[in-house]
């Protein structure tokens, strides 16, 4: 959120040559990108183009071929309950909310990893205070609840484990846009008032851009442009590729 | 109206063993998404060691019952440990652990067909098989009261510890969606080892049941097609499921035995299968999957 240059600090979660294959098809050929503290970086891309995997890969949820990712200067671990406990929480592509479990159960399980009841106490607070909808059902089952509040509670969710990063796989998938509208203003007040730093990837690219900080443009597995993600709405090319009269 | 009674309290009894089993099958089912046609030998396995125990160690039936439970148990951990999890790591098909598991059945059996020999053995009577008048209305063994309450103290406490503990609420999860729980911070290996465990726990004391009720001997487990036609009525997966269609499965069967004739025992089963399969695929609890073994 500030203009000084974030290069000169280290990065929080840093994703060096990854790649990825899945048999005879390579995901991600030798993708890089940094994230700073209390950074928005967004990842913009088209269907394909293998955002879904980056986000996969570092969750360690799909096997890493190549390269290194580092969380605030060590080496993430390999399998996916040891990445949430190392810092970083995924809310997932599809929400994938726990249907036939309560909006409460569904924020405890995301809590899985934290031992001390009070803190599990504490940061459900903090959910509800950033989606007080969310508590609100707090006992309804979390298949019963509308897209843009599963989508809430998706984020809520991977909030509960307290991580130092949040991964967000396209958040604006399926939802209405004043819905669309709604989310990324508490994306807004997530990074602001807690603090967190945030990657997103989007296909709502325009979305996206306004949100983050910085941005990275995947084509085809390969990171192609990277900036300033004012600039970027502003870049003819970007604006031809990603934002080709869309309002949304 | 004697026998009526009688056999309604004989056919719940039984029921509930079957109970024990398919709620171990449709846990595993519900998490793996396969069959694990391995269940029966972890049955035989707790049966074998409570034997065992009881006739070389002349230990007490609850002795010889924990060490029935933690034997099959652990046994149930390494199956899924040596046989399945390198499948599972390598391929979603689950077809593959499917094939492993009717493969590491017939190595179960014959394990002790090797080591043990493939003879009847009758479990020393520990379990009282005195009649019992059940409010004056009926008279049935302490022994079938007592497999009946006993099943209903172990399905209790599953119940317990699924819904009131972090792991039964990670396994409920996971039934939903192995691969999110995971994303949650949850070991899904430790996990699903959790799960074998208790499946295998159940089972023995499946298996101690009905090795006093018939005997045992290496091919006991294959009692296991009754529980799984259980869950199936039921539908795969569900809990409640696999308890209600083994509690009809139990009933059908005394009820056929009592009026009809005890050789229609198991054509009632299998005529509550085809039933099942054609009516409602999916069991009564159950969510509609396309495949079913």
């Amino acid at each position: 959120m500030t203009d000084t240059p974030m290069e000169e600090k280290r990065p929080l979660l840093s994703v060096r040559n990854l790649s990825v294959s899945y048999g005879a098809i390579q995901a991600l050929k030798g993708a890089s990108l940094d994230v700073y503290p209390g950074e928005i970086v967004a990842v913009i891309g088209a269907n394909g183009a293998g955002k879904s995997t980056m986000m996969n890969a570092i969750m360690g949820d799909v096997k890493r071929g190549g390269g290194e990712i580092s969380l605030d200067g060590k080496l993430l671990p390999a399998r996916s309950f040891q990445v949430v406990s190392a810092g970083i929480s995924l809310s997932p592509e599809g929400r994938k909310v726990f249907a036939p479990l309560t909006v409460m159960e569904n924020l405890e399980i995301g809590a899985f990893p934290l031992k001390d009841k009070g803190e599990i106490k504490e940061q459900t607070r903090r959910v509800f205070n950033l989606f007080p909808r969310l508590e609100e059902r707090r006992d309804q089952y979390a298949g019963t609840l509308s897209g843009g509040e599963q989508q809430m509670l998706a984020i809520g969710r991977a909030l509960m484990a307290r991580p130092r990063v949040l991964l967000l796989d396209e958040p604006s998938l399926g939802l209405a846009p004043i819905i669309i509208t709604e989310i990324f203003k508490e994306l807004a007040a997530i990074n602001k008032t807690l603090g967190m730093t945030i990657l997103i990837v989007e296909q709502n690219a325009r979305k996206a851009l306004l949100l983050s900080d910085r941005a990275y443009v995947l084509q085809t597995g390969v990171i192609t442009i990277e900036g300033n993600s004012r600039d970027l709405l502003g870049d003819r090319e970007i604006i031809n590729a990603y934002l080709g009269g869309s309002e949304n | 109206m004697d026998t009526l009674f009688q056999q309604i309290i004989n056919g719940l009894s039984i029921g509930s063993v079957y109970a024990l089993i398919a709620v171990g099958y449709s846990l595993v089912y519900s998490i793996l998404l396969f069959s694990n046609f391995a269940h029966g030998g972890f049955l035989v396995i707790g049966g074998y060691i409570c034997y065992y125990i009881l006739v070389m160690a002349h230990a007490n039936i609850w002795v010889a019952s924990a060490g029935a439970l933690a034997g099959a148990g652990v046994s149930a951990v390494l199956v899924e440990r040596f046989a399945y999890r390198p499948i599972r790591e390598r391929t979603h098909v689950t077809l593959y652990m499917l094939i492993a598991s009717m493969g590491m059945s017939i190595v179960i059996e014959n394990l002790f067909v090797v080591t043990v020999g493939g003879r009847y053995k009758a479990l020393p009577e520990v379990i009282p098989m005195t009649p019992v008048s059940v409010f004056g209305f009926a008279t049935t063994s302490a022994f079938d009261i007592l497999s009946l309450v006993t099943a209903v103290v172990f399905l209790v406490a599953l119940q317990l510890f699924l819904s009131k503990t972090k792991w039964g609420l990670a396994i409920r999860a996971a039934s939903y969606n192995l691969r999110v729980t995971g994303l949650m911070g949850v070991n899904v290996n430790r996990l699903i080892a959790i799960v074998f465990f208790v499946a295998g726990m159940l089972a023995a004391v499946g298996g101690i049941f009905l090795s006093a009720r018939y005997t045992l001997f290496p091919q006991l487990g294959g009692i296991t097609t009754k529980a799984f036609v259980a869950a199936v009525i039921g539908g795969l997966g569900s809990l409640p499921g696999a308890v209600v269609g083994s509690l009809i499965l139990g009933l059908a069967e005394m009820l056929t035995t009592g009026f009809l004739s005890s050789q229609f025992r198991d054509l009632i089963v299998f005529f509550l299968l085809i039933a099942t399969l054609i009516v409602r695929p999916s069991g009564l609890f159950g969510r509609s999957v396309g495949e079913k073994v």
